[in-house]
């Protein structure tokens, strides 16, 4: 577990398998959730994780793959595509400003 | 249980596991490259399919002319943008260029929709003009740069056409054709329903893409072009194993799955992003031989009824289901998703005890948890 501070995170990356179908849908849930903290949310698929990506956002399954596409990014894994703790701790602490563990 | 499992054995399971997710990891990759190129065209297909549907002699309008662009479309447009993409993928536009390029040797003179051609060439004509700029290239001096660059290209994409069309094309169009005559063994055989104890697991793996997009979606294309049709298309997009999975959890899983199962349904099965439903199977893996026998029922159904779709409906949303289905073959389909959804849901039900191996569970954990039964349990900090 490392820990990253959350106020330094101004671009979150969804990834998934193609970065057509449930990085976008969970893509454009946390992009309204995140507008109002000015942090930009974005999709992509796992293989082609943009370089200016603060934070990526993959499901457990892909976790091992976004890791090996960039060793050097906090990657965070969630288990549910609907209503996953992760989500409320991610916009919890970006909008209080602490540390995120991931 | 859990704990008598791991105690005899901690170090050797360790090692084991790790090369179990290093190699599921690698397989993920490598059909995600498949699926790479073939993803981002699905648009291509999905124009071809409805064409196909609307014009060809069975079609709903027929049209003679129009049914002009059917055997063009598949033939060269489809495969020659997979080949572009999968070029571009190793070495952007220039080697969407040579890919592009030398897709057309393969594709030139097959009778046989070079899909997997298409996926083999572009990618090498991308790597090869890839080592070409890096080893030599980037040596050119900036007034030759234009000139090197574009007869580079030019040489080496028209050499890989030269040798796709008279060496590559051939091995490919014969492998192709033993792939689709196996394919064809197992459907008259009656034995293609088998072919879900591979789908089924390998979907909820995140393998899904690369199980439809890479290997299914250019089998049941090679077949499309032949009868117009081809069930291929809906062996890994029936929505039906799914649906079935997520209202039985709906009505038996675990409390975390019953809160968020409806709006996880119109996800799957209207939107068609099956990924929603994989973290409900792999939270109770023994929830994948629902799949696997939804999946079964349904492709035996497909077999049944010879149904079958013109396109990949992609994503697998009853809706494009729906419309890249023939005149006439919508029972079938329909047939296949409803008898797929109510075995799965079945198996998924017994699977799940009815709720009542949940409701065990559940108080298992509160009492192990260390807390009152009544619900009273601390929170885990």
């Amino acid at each position: 577990m490392s820990t990253l501070d959350a106020s330094t995170i101004k671009k979150v990356v969804v990834a998934c398998d193609a970065g057509m179908g449930s990085s976008v849908m969970l893509a454009g849930q946390l992009s309204s959730s995140l507008a109002p903290y000015s942090v930009k949310v974005q999709h992509s698929p796992v293989n082609q994780i943009p370089d200016d990506a603060d934070l990526v956002l993959c499901q457990q399954g892909l976790v091992s793959r976004a890791k090996a596409v960039k060793p050097d990014k906090p990657v965070l894994g969630f288990t549910m595509f609907l209503g996953d703790p992760v989500f409320d701790k991610l916009q919890k602490a970006i909008r209080d400003g602490g540390q995120l563990e991931y | 249980m859990t704990r008598a499992d791991e105690a005899p054995s901690p170090t050797s399971s360790g090692p084991t596991e790790s090369t179990l997710s290093r190699l599921k990891t690698k397989v993920q990759r490598f059909g995600g490259n498949l699926a790479a190129m073939v993803m981002p065209n699905i648009g291509a297909f999905i124009a071809w399919g409805l064409i196909t549907a609307l014009f060809i002699p069975s079609g709903w309008w027929p049209n003679e002319t129009l049914a002009k662009l059917v055997g063009p479309m598949i033939t060269f447009l489809l495969p020659v943008l997979i080949g572009y993409t999968g070029g571009r993928l190793v070495h952007d536009q220039r080697g969407g260029v040579v890919g592009a390029v030398a897709t057309v040797g393969v594709a030139v003179g097959s009778d046989v929709p070079m899909f997997l051609g298409a996926m083999i060439v572009g990618p090498l004509g991308g790597w090869l003009i890839k080592l070409f700029d890096t080893k030599i290239g980037h040596r050119t001096s900036s007034s030759f740069k234009m000139l090197v660059d574009n007869f580079s290209a030019g040489i080496i994409g028209g050499a890989l056409a030269v040798l796709g069309m008279l060496g590559i094309g051939p091995v490919v169009r014969t492998l192709t054709e033993w792939l689709g005559s196996g394919v064809q063994f197992l459907v008259d055989s009656g034995l293609l329903p088998l072919a879900s104890l591979i789908i089924e697991p390998a979907k909820v793996l995140f393998l899904n893409n690369a199980i439809n997009h890479g290997v299914l979606g250019p089998l049941g294309a090679a077949e499309a072009a032949e009868s117009g049709k081809a069930i291929q298309f809906l062996m890994e997009t029936n929505p039906g194993p799914g649906l079935g999975i997520l209202l039985a959890c709906l009505l038996f899983g675990p409390r975390m799955m019953r809160a968020s199962a409806p709006g996880a349904m119109i996800i799957h099965f209207f939107g068609g992003i099956h990924e929603i439903y994989f973290p409900y199977v792999l939270a109770r893996p023994r929830l994948i031989l629902a799949a696997i026998a939804g999946g079964a029922a349904g492709v035996l159904t497909f077999v049944v009824f010879e149904a079958g779709t013109t396109a990949t409906p992609a994503p697998g949303s009853i809706i494009a289901l729906m419309a890249v289905t023939p005149k006439g073959g919508h029972l079938g389909v329909l047939a296949g998703v409803a008898i797929a959804t109510v075995v799965s849901f079945l198996v998924a039900a017994v699977l799940l005890g009815f709720g009542r191996a949940e409701k065990a569970r559940e108080l298992q954990e509160q009492v192990a948890a260390g807390g009152q039964v009544d619900g009273n349990a601390k929170q885990k900090g």
